[in-house]
């Protein structure tokens, strides 16, 4: 079978979009039946009910949301996709293994959010979850969280925060609270409230204050992901401009919106300096 | 006869730059092997991705002019009309890929990095257009032993050797049979060997019906069989012809490319004549043996290294030569520290460095690995050559100025603010060399220094090698270019089962 | 219930000859998990009654031991069950078999180049670091040298990750990745009748209890908010 030499312009997909819609209504409506179903009391025993509908819930909305967006991808922004999850699990590995509530989980995440916008950051994040549930299984559940990232990094590029740079941590702090709302009721309902490492020490210092449960998840996660997205939105900008600018130009969301201030003036600047050695 | 392929480059750019190729004519008929030649940044390898089709790739490229492709059996063909604007066709580029084959300058990136066996990745092209697996598999053996890697199929490619991965790469073009075959710098880093047996398949594929292209910045063994050659310079034609009379050309002469290797004399190397080896060695391998511990690949532990001693003097260089995979590198890499022996000694400067941490030793020894792109991490090339000298003492200006220094000696201060990875592959290379002459090292070790590099670039490397040793430095070098090795070192080396013997 | 669960995935994995992995693996994930789980239900359950010890702040109870004893059950046999099937799947058959089932090839494409990736990236940090220490550099063991290394390696690495995904998304695309049409694959995903048969019979059945329990979840929280 032979191709056409030329394509027709990429066009949005109203099956797509539709898809990628239902996705979405997918995640709100669990966080919804979450929330308002959540148990006041703790003392009978995890309830297997709710976390099913967790998992259920965000596993279709996972689901859809790969159906929508994957095959629409740009190849460019596919091959970047691995190497940010890589990022995710090196770094992700190396800082989580110390005492400090700052993870870097997702900072390839927010990157590809960064250079290809807020779908492609949805994916990356859910990809993430999903590959890194192959070593770490219990990570799996916070794919929404993860897809919410990457979504919001790549609507924070789209606004033109990146080319400002003061305004980046503003905008991984604001991720960060919405990252923390939507991971402390799956830590709850599916974990019974467990986390690891530093978060964990949060939460039982809260418990031995006397808090109930979910209050004392909520501020875990709080106290974690504001830190921690703050850090890894400036580590991601950084990146971002220590790229060579012919690898950042190659994605179109890049070029359309915007999202890189500066590249031209560095190529001036390299003149006037070379001048006077040479 | 109709060309297969017709390229007319009116103007190509990336984004908003400057023209990187404008005016330049292909066309290319059935069977032919053209050869274009051109030094570094004269458009060599963007004209080669141009006709790939992997330049119009992403949609950041301004593009005026016209490709077509003469149909053929795998497809019907077309003409495509670029006039740079917004409404130009986009190429399909899997389509084009299809009928145009191309292996890039850096074998590593035609690979999809998904395959876990040399299999998978030469199926790859195929398991996209759909092929059944029968025909696939008998399509991907062909494949394989054409380029002499059926007994790999089930190897991972990350564990090739940097050869094997060359021909996988090649393979992985050829899979699709196609009409047109791109070719960018084929034999940079092949052992005389891999370099005959490129002869030989680029000769099958035109006895094929092939039409073969090779870009290079030097005249090589494959270059010669070209019967028709194109010069490039500053982004255009600058001669074109038979060989015979592009070589003949005054633009060829300043063209800075590598002119066929000439065999020089023996006894009158540039570096001057034969140094008295006297007094302590600075640099010394003693009764060195190294092996490479087994790999979870189930590849047996090897022995590189066997015994092997050498002293190199001060203002003394010696080259050392093998094949692929003989042990040169690792030689190398025990000199700088970064290898440890199993036993036996390495003396640099008359004392044991071992227990010495490698970032020590390195204040005497300064590398030119083999890849550049490994010792590339900076924003910018001078502040990569500046990396690393505040450990040698220099602060603030002396840095700045040495790093400079440095910069213009490989003739690259006018691109002191480009981002590394912008640079030329070539550029890439020099700028690494100035890293390490940066530090001004006692001892001086070159990995492989000439891959790539045009004429410009070899007569800054010369001068390089030339000016350590009169400085006083040893110089150690590794190279598959042995004229290049007899006419810059004092002593020629072949590294034969893990000794160093003469050559 | 959830022993059974582990007992079953346990006996899965050493039929596939990766229980060591699994466990191994596991262990890596669950022991940490119900540490914590421990230290914070064990010690601290202001909600438990029978108190068996205290000190301090910290009140040993009955009730939550049990929580946490639940809690880690339940994980443990999350966490097994899925990497009982990592471990044991090889991830090109995995490639194959998605595509075999019209699933997106980019999944596929991404799962295995990411994990492959992933097992390069120790030796190129190694390259990394061999290159600056090359250049004079010499990592101390101290948590802060700890860090300036990570810094100075980490970047080059993403330097080259990402120039060499730019050049890669051209390889692909020449290789025809964005191509239209039908798949297939090189590797061959063994399969017999038996399997394909538990497969559906397995899925329902799962279909049916996450059906049975979330309708009725669902649905009392949606009468009950009327």
């Amino acid at each position: 079978m032979s191709h056409q030499l030329t394509v027709d312009a990429p066009r949005r997909s109203p099956l797509r979009v539709v898809l990628t819609i239902l996705g979405v209504a997918a995640v709100v409506a669990t966080y919804a039946f979450l929330i308002v179903s959540q148990p006041a009391d703790v003392v009978n025993g995890p309830t297997a009910a709710s976390a099913l509908v967790a998992l259920a819930g965000f596993g279709l909305a996972m689901v859809l949301l790969f159906v929508g967006i994957l095959p629409t991808l740009p190849t460019t922004t596919l091959a970047l996709i691995p190497v940010a999850l890589v990022l995710n699990i090196v770094l992700g590995q190396f800082v989580g293994s110390t005492l400090v509530p700052i993870y870097l989980d997702s900072i390839g995440t927010v990157l590809v959010g960064f250079l290809a916008g807020p779908s492609a950051g949805a994916a990356t994040g859910l990809l993430s979850n999903l590959v890194w549930s192959f070593f770490n299984p219990s990570v799996l559940p916070f794919a929404a969280g993860a897809a919410a990232i990457g979504a919001l990094a790549g609507v924070a590029a789209r606004l033109g925060i990146v080319r400002r740079f003061y305004l980046v941590p503003v905008a991984g702090v604001v991720t960060g609270f919405v990252a923390a709302a939507i991971a402390a009721p799956i830590a709850v309902i599916v974990f019974g409230g467990t986390a690891t490492g530093a978060t964990g020490a949060v939460i039982a210092l809260f418990r031995a204050a006397g808090d109930s449960l979910v209050q004392s998840v909520t501020t875990g996660a709080f106290t974690s992901d504001l830190p921690d997205k703050l850090v890894t939105f400036s580590l991601a900008a950084a990146l971002a401009y220590a790229l060579p600018r012919r690898s950042t130009r190659r994605f179109e969301f890049v070029r359309r919106h915007r999202v890189l201030a500066g590249a031209k003036r560095s190529v001036e600047t390299a003149d006037t300096k070379a001048a006077p050695a040479a | 006869m109709t060309p297969v392929l017709t390229a007319h480059v009116r103007r190509f750019a990336y984004d908003d730059g400057p023209a990187a190729v404008r005016d330049v004519h292909l066309a290319l008929e059935r069977g032919a092997l053209v050869a274009v030649l051109g030094a570094s940044g004269s458009g060599k390898s963007t004209l080669a991705k141009i006709i790939a089709g992997w330049a119009l790739q992403g949609g950041h490229a301004r593009f005026s002019g016209t490709l077509e492709l003469a149909p053929g059996p795998r497809g019907a063909g077309g003409r495509l009309d670029f006039a740079g604007g917004h409404d130009d066709p986009r190429l399909q580029l899997g389509a084009w890929g299809e009928r145009v084959a191309y292996a890039p300058q850096r074998a590593g990136d035609l690979l999809t990095g998904a395959a876990a066996s040399v299999g998978e990745e030469l199926a790859f092209s195929l398991e996209q257009r759909g092929i059944e697996r029968g025909e696939m598999r008998d399509r991907v053996r062909r494949g394989a032993r054409a380029v002499g890697l059926e007994d790999l199929l089930d190897r991972h490619p990350g564990r090739l050797s940097g050869g094997e991965q060359r021909r996988l790469a090649l393979g992985c073009a050829l899979v699709e049979r196609p009409d047109v075959v791109v070719l960018d710098e084929p034999s940079a880093s092949l052992d005389a060997a891999g370099a005959e047996a490129l002869v030989e398949l680029v000769a099958r594929l035109r006895g094929g019906g092939a039409t073969v292209v090779v870009f290079a910045t030097g005249v090589d063994a494959l270059v010669r069989h070209a019967d028709r050659c194109l010069l490039l310079d500053g982004g255009t034609v600058a001669a074109e012809g038979t060989l015979d009379d592009v070589f003949a050309s005054a633009a060829f002469a300043e063209s800075g490319v590598v002119p066929q290797a000439r065999e020089r004399e023996p006894g009158c190397p540039m570096v001057g004549a034969e140094v008295p080896a006297t007094g302590v060695p600075l640099a010394e391998l003693e009764r060195v043996t190294f092996a490479y511990a087994p790999r979870r690949s189930g590849r047996s532990a090897r022995t590189v290294l066997d015994g092997a001693s050498v002293a190199v003097h001060a203002g003394q260089v010696i080259a050392l030569t093998g094949p692929n995979g003989a042990g040169k590198s690792t030689a190398l890499r025990h000199f700088a520290g970064l290898a440890r022996p199993s036993s036996g000694t390495v003396r640099i400067g008359g004392s044991d460095i071992a227990g010495v941490p490698a970032g020590r030793v390195a204040a005497t020894v300064g590398t030119l690995f083999q890849d550049p792109r490994d010792q590339l991490f900076e924003r910018t090339a001078l502040r990569e050559v500046s990396f690393g000298l505040g450990a040698l003492g220099l602060a603030g200006e002396a840095a700045r100025s040495r790093a400079f220094e440095a910069l213009d000696a490989v003739g690259l201060a006018q691109r002191a603010d480009v981002h590394p990875y912008e640079l030329a592959a070539s550029e890439q290379r020099l700028v690494a060399l100035a890293t390490v002459l940066a530090r001004r090292p006692r001892v001086l070790l070159l990995d492989e220094p000439t891959v790539g590099l045009d004429g410009r670039a070899l007569a800054r490397l010369d001068a390089a090698v030339t000016g350590a040793a009169q400085a006083g430095s040893a110089v150690v070098l590794s190279t598959h270019a042995i004229a290049w090795a007899r006419r810059m070192s004092h002593q020629v080396l072949a590294l034969d089962g893990g000794r160093f013997v003469g050559a | 219930m959830w022993l059974a669960v582990l007992a079953a995935s346990a006996g899965a994995a050493a039929a596939g000859r990766v229980l060591g992995k699994v466990a191994a693996a596991a262990s890596i994930v669950v022991v940490p998990f119900a540490l914590w789980a421990f230290v914070i239900h064990g010690l601290f359950f202001p909600e438990g009654r029978a108190v068996l010890a205290a000190l301090g702040p910290a009140r040993v109870t009955a009730e939550g031991l049990a929580y946490a004893g639940g809690i880690v059950l339940r994980t443990a046999a999350l966490v097994v069950v899925m990497l009982a099937f990592s471990t044991w799947v090889e991830v090109p058959v995995l490639r194959a078999a998605l595509v075999r089932r019209g699933v997106p090839a980019q999944l596929g494409y991404v799962l295995a180049t990411a994990l492959g990736l992933a097992s390069t990236v120790a030796e190129r940090l190694e390259r990394i670091r061999e290159a600056q220490e090359a250049r004079g550099l010499i990592v101390r063991q101290s948590l802060g040298g700890r860090f300036v290394a990570a810094r100075l390696q980490v970047v080059p690495l993403v330097l080259q990750l990402v120039d060499e995904a730019g050049e890669r998304a051209a390889a692909l695309e020449a290789r025809g990745q964005a191509l239209p049409g039908r798949r297939t694959s090189y590797v061959d995903e063994p399969d017999s009748r038996a399997q394909r048969t538990l497969r559906w019979v397995l899925a329902t059945a799962s279909l049916a209890v996450v059906l049975s329990v979330v309708v009725p979840a669902v649905a009392g929280v949606l009468g009950g908010g009327r």
